[in-house]
């Protein structure tokens, strides 16, 4: 489980960048950290494994606070894996299986761990043949999933995830948010951030909107999505298909009671019930 | 790019034989090729290469071609520098234009450069086309070399095809605003390039700090070397 308790981070001009930040993640939970570019989503995430300190507050791990020794920082970046936004600031080796191993062997794990751990989690991750090629010789998707592989090796229980889908076309983000559903299945407490609200709603289990350094709303992607107002307010929108319900509600006088479907199989239900089928 | 050496080395024939033999072989020739003096052997040296290269390693002609063609041209204007400005013994040919000929001992000394230096050369292509990079590292470190030049290069082998895009991309983006147009302007345009690549450069080293901490990285960067070869 990890808890971020009133977390306040100040960058070097005093301006605040998290501003009393609250977050639970459960074990086996699945977060969507929902904001506009610059909201601080990356800041709280650089948080969750110890790489910045808080001004104020704290990030407990498994009920305990974060230990900011050389012991207790790797052993709190076993727990909580980080995949970055760019997987070119994330791959430094000259071969995907040396980078994916880069994590267990800080671990100082036995060498046939380590090389099970990298075999295993390229196959997880669909890269399996690709363990000698160079990362520059990979696309953008492939890459994700090094990155993520990378992680994986270290076996967390909690993933992190800087907007996993950017730069990736929708074929290759459906791919990656379907991988961590797998994954969060299998146990591993996913966060992600994104401003992606179409397939937010899909996967995630609850959302919270940050802005402007601060939790604006927290809850079920039910619940948050129906604070419309809040949602715009943050510099997001509605989901599509909520959006389609809207406009059909005020223009059109269909009545949702102001409970708009969220994702493409709600709608359909909905409408297949309209429609008497 | 036109000639990639670095995808090469992946792909050719020979990448899963012993990158040691490999290394050991290449640079022992080298170091023979060095020291003889005897033409035969050098052209030998050179055919034994390419048929290494060729023939063994499977790499294209084209491919071999692209990557002597740089030293080669080098060599060759060395030794014609060579054959007309040095020597003392007898002449074997006058050009009768001031005075430029052509002697014995100047004849026989650019001969021998060229055939060292290209029989060389053709050493290194057989290393660097048939040994990936990361092998190259290993090799390294086994013979003692120091930790920190080791992760460096390999730090610096990965990050150099991320800015070969930076910079490609960044010149087209100026292109694309009239940029690199004229001499002046190359000379401006240029150096913000470079004046914003530097800043990218240490943004980038940042963030590379953060990624690598995040997975336990305690200021050493371990070696891993599966015992099977996949």
């Amino acid at each position: 489980m990890l808890e971020a308790k009133h977390i306040v981070y100040k960058y070097e001009d005093g301006t605040r960048a998290l501003n009393d930040v609250s977050i639970t993640v459960e074990d086996n939970d699945m977060v969507a950290l929902l904001g506009k570019n610059g909201a601080g989503k990356s800041t709280l995430f650089l948080h969750f494994n110890g790489i910045y300190k808080p001004d104020h507050g704290e990030i407990l791990v498994d009920g305990k606070p974060i230990d900011y020794s050389k012991k207790g920082l790797l052993d709190v970046r076993t727990k909580v894996g980080i995949v970055f936004q760019n997987p070119d600031d994330q791959l430094f080796a000259p071969t995907v299986q040396e980078d994916v191993a880069f994590g267990p062997l800080n671990m100082k794990l036995p060498k046939e761990e380590v090389e099970r751990r990298v075999t295993e989690s390229l196959k997880r991750v669909g890269m399996s043949g690709f363990e000698r090629k160079p990362p520059h010789h990979l696309s953008g998707g492939q890459k994700k999933r090094v990155a993520i592989a990378g992680v994986l090796a270290m076996k967390p229980k909690i993933m992190v995830l800087d907007e996993p889908t950017s730069g990736l076309d929708p074929k290759g983000a459906s791919h990656i948010l379907q991988l961590l559903y797998e994954l969060n299945k299998e146990g591993i407490a996913i966060i992600i951030s994104t401003h992606d609200v179409d397939l937010v709603p899909l996967y995630a289990k609850r959302l919270y909107v940050i802005k402007e350094g601060k939790i604006i709303k927290e809850g079920t992607p039910k619940e948050v999505f129906d604070d419309v107002n809040t949602i715009r307010g943050a510099n997001l929108r509605l989901p599509r298909i909520a959006h389609l319900a809207e406009i059909l509600e005020k223009n059109d006088a269909i009545n949702f009671d102001g409970d708009y479907p969220l994702t493409i199989s709600q709608a359909r239900r909905d409408f297949k019930e309209r429609l008497g089928k | 790019m036109a000639l990639n050496i670095d995808y090469v080395a992946q792909t050719n024939k020979l990448r899963d034989v012993n990158s040691d033999l490999k290394i050991v072989l290449s640079i022992g020739v080298m170091i023979f090729a060095l020291i003889s003096s005897y033409v035969p052997i050098e052209i030998a040296v050179i055919i034994l290469a390419a048929f290494g290269i060729m023939v063994i390693a499977r790499i294209k002609p084209i491919i071999y071609l692209k990557f002597i063609a740089i030293p080669f041209a080098f060599t060759a204007i060395t030794c014609v520098y060579l054959l007309f400005f040095f020597g003392v013994g007898h002449v074997i040919w006058d050009s009768g234009i001031w005075g430029v000929v052509i002697r014995q001992d100047a004849l026989n000394l650019a001969t021998l450069t060229f055939f060292r230096v290209f029989a060389c050369f053709s050493c290194l292509g057989f290393m660097a086309l048939t040994t990936p990079i990361n092998d190259f590292l290993h090799a390294l470190a086994k013979v003692h070399i120091p930790k920190v030049f080791i992760e460096l290069s390999m730090l610096m082998y990965n990050i150099i095809f991320i800015f070969i895009v930076e910079v490609e991309t960044m010149k087209d983006a100026q292109k694309s605003r009239l940029g690199f147009n004229g001499y002046m302007n190359s000379f401006r345009s240029l150096g913000s390039v470079l004046a914003n690549l530097f800043f990218k450069s240490l943004e980038k080293a940042e963030s590379l700090q953060r990624t690598l901490e995040s997975r336990g990285y305690d200021g050493e960067i371990p070696i891993y070397e599966p015992s099977k070869r996949g």
